[in-house]
């Protein structure tokens, strides 16, 4: 036990510190240069502590109008995405289970694609563009949520979600929203294409303290909630009915993971759009390095989300630079082939 | 009484599984249900672990009907070994231990901790417990269920100290499955030891030689009704015994052996007669 506390307390203290710099690095990069000590310096300011470290006088208010928000928004959905990844890996004692799996991610990009597409015929949304914005975001939470209540619902028997039926019926509406989501761009013109395509693909570009704060408490919440679940998921490794007998409330405890997953995920792709991988492979990484315990796995995953997600939203704006790339391609470049190394590493152990 | 069940009937799907099954046990019994395969056996564990509660009838636990009893409540009566327990991720021996004491604290008390080591000692996986699970024999892994089984009955790290009458019961369905003759025999020293302390133990066997030397109540299934129901003696009959499994049996005393040796061969054929002709194999 005392061994896996030391590693509980000493992974979370070097992903916390690894958090810190990207975090540092990321709000100095950009077209104005700040050292991560500079930028050290303007956040310190604001507390009132102030280091010796010269910065020049425009500095702060590019950090703190530009950078900070986009850093902080990437930070939030990485989080959300990775705990998110961790808990319907346990729900689903599968580790290839994933947000987009369960269709949380295709409901919710579906919904946003045909928001773009309504957006244009209604007259109402051209006289107030904060609505426009808005309802865009609204339409993606929603998507979200109903997809996950439908499979759910259609997963249920016996006041029991049963996994397999939810794993296929994911599959299906996943199927199906990603055919709505092709009507939609065929119908569409070049510059709801342009829309779509910043949708499909995920993006941080639209942030500012306000898309922040909007985001924050729907990924906070399952940010708090998802690790007191860490000890019954354990038991839920075990297998369903060996959980109930060890006093696991299982139907509860399905449903309030379902609950907090759709909320971090749903909140992230509405306003950023699909980010992939992230919630497939953060848990993966984390598990590598601190075993299968739900406990440290989760506040792990969450960690290393905010971490990845930081460091590839600072290469999809610095590689080619002055224009952007989606951070979408990013993770899935990035992802992909980490994902098929780590299977055939698997297929190695499992043989030798 | 510890037990009470009364007149269950379960059909899964179409099929009739349980009819009309009455079986009473009180606390520090050590019950064995015996049947031939798909007689019942298992479904009638898992009814009283609280797994199907579509049941007809009545199962009383303590003084209270199973289905009134909330989930946390079960556990903290009764512990459950099931069979074919699929675990996929490499937990440790350790953890996988720990995951028994769930129901009494999320973080380990010094006394979990106690009772963990000393499921690991009793179970003889101590020197495993840094292992990973996925790495374990089949009968290694039963044994690491049986001590996580045990770390979730015990409350204390002892098993004779607490009296536990009335208050714990403990299923097993063929906790034996894999083990080696040394853990087989102390799997069922263990169970009988608690039912020593009031534990009523309920356990499916298909071993007739464990069965005799351990079962203080035996209860016969066939076809999902109660064949027979009473002491070792009573139910292992050759009768009884070619009634419920099909098998020519003789039924033997040893002036060594306190309890009967059921072996594979007709009466009065046995030393003529090799065991497969009791079988008639094709």
């Amino acid at each position: 036990m005392n061994i896996a506390n030391i590693k509980c307390v000493s992974s979370i203290t070097i992903l916390s510190v690894l958090l810190i710099i990207a975090i540092l690095l990321a709000t100095g990069t950009g077209a104005m240069h700040m050292s991560p000590l500079q930028v050290l310096a303007i956040l310190l300011d604001k507390a009132g502590i102030h280091l010796p470290v010269a910065y020049e006088e425009n500095m702060p208010g590019v950090l703190w109008m530009i950078r900070l928000p986009r850093v902080m928004l990437g930070a939030l959905i990485g989080a959300g995405l990775g705990v998110a990844g961790a808990s319907l890996q346990g729900l689903f004692r599968n580790p290839l289970a994933d947000p987009g799996l369960i269709g949380i991610s295709s409901g919710a990009s579906m919904a946003a694609v045909v928001m773009i597409i309504v957006q244009n015929a209604l007259p109402v949304f051209e006289q107030a563009p904060a609505l426009n914005f808005y309802a865009l975001n609204l339409a993606a939470f929603g998507g979200a949520i109903i997809t996950t209540l439908f499979i759910f619902r259609i997963a249920r028997t016996g006041g029991q979600a049963a996994i397999s039926t939810m794993l296929l019926a994911g599959i299906a509406v996943r199927a199906l929203c990603e055919s709505v989501t092709g009507l939609m761009t065929y119908l569409a013109n070049n510059e709801q294409l342009r829309s779509i395509t910043f949708w499909s693909l995920g993006s941080l570009g639209g942030a500012s303290w306000q898309t922040v704060s909007g985001v924050a408490p729907f990924i906070i919440i399952p940010l708090i909630m998802l690790p007191r679940l860490a000890p019954a998921l354990n038991l839920l490794a075990l297998g369903e009915r060996e959980a109930m007998h060890s006093g696991v409330r299982v139907p509860r405890l399905k449903s309030l993971l379902v609950i907090f997953a759709t909320m971090a995920v749903a909140a992230g792709v509405a306003v950023a759009g699909v980010i992939g991988f992230i919630g497939l492979i953060v848990p993966h990484i984390v598990r590598q390095f601190t075993g299968p315990d739900y406990r440290i796995l989760i506040p792990g995953a969450a960690l290393s989300g905010a971490v990845l997600l930081t460091v590839a939203d600072l290469l999809c704006r610095t590689i080619v630079a002055p224009a952007e790339l989606p951070v979408g391609i990013i993770t899935a470049v990035l992802g992909a082939p980490f994902f098929l190394w780590l299977i055939i590493k698997e297929k190695r152990t499992i043989l030798a | 009484m510890m037990l009470y069940v009364k007149d269950i009937s379960l059909s899964l799907g179409k099929i009739k599984i349980l009819q009309g099954v009455s079986l009473e046990a009180a606390a520090g019994e050590l019950c064995v249900i015996m049947g031939a395969n798909g007689a019942g056996k298992s479904t009638l564990l898992k009814v009283i672990a609280g797994e199907y509660m579509q049941y007809q009838g009545s199962v009383m636990i303590g003084e209270k009907e199973l289905k009134t009893l909330p989930v946390a409540a079960q556990a903290r009566t009764r512990a459950v070994l099931s069979q074919q327990l699929t675990l996929n991720q490499p937990f440790t021996v350790t953890e996988v231990v720990s995951m028994g004491r769930y129901i009494y604290n999320a973080h380990l008390s010094a006394t979990d901790k106690e009772i963990i080591t000393y499921a690991l000692k009793v179970m003889q996986i101590q020197n495993l417990r840094d292992r990973t699970y996925l790495t374990l024999s089949g009968g290694q892994k039963q044994r690491v269920q049986m001590a996580r089984v045990l770390a979730q009955l015990l409350e204390a790290p002892d098993l004779q100290a607490t009296d536990y009458t009335g208050r714990k019961m403990l299923l097993l369905d063929e906790p034996v499955t894999g083990m080696d003759i040394l853990h087989q025999q102390l799997s069922l020293q263990l169970a009988s030891t608690l039912a020593a302390s009031g534990v009523l133990v309920v356990a499916v066997l298909h071993d007739f030689q464990l069965a005799a030397a351990y079962a203080s109540r035996l209860l016969m299934l066939k076809d999902g009704r109660v064949y027979a129901q009473g002491t070792v003696e009573e139910i292992f009959t050759s009768a009884h015994i070619k009634n419920c499994f099909g098998v020519d049996v003789s039924v033997l005393e040893h002036p060594h052996c306190h309890y009967p040796l059921v072996v594979t061969a007709a009466a009065g054929g046995l030393f003529q007669s090799p065991a497969q002709k009791a079988l008639k194999v094709m």
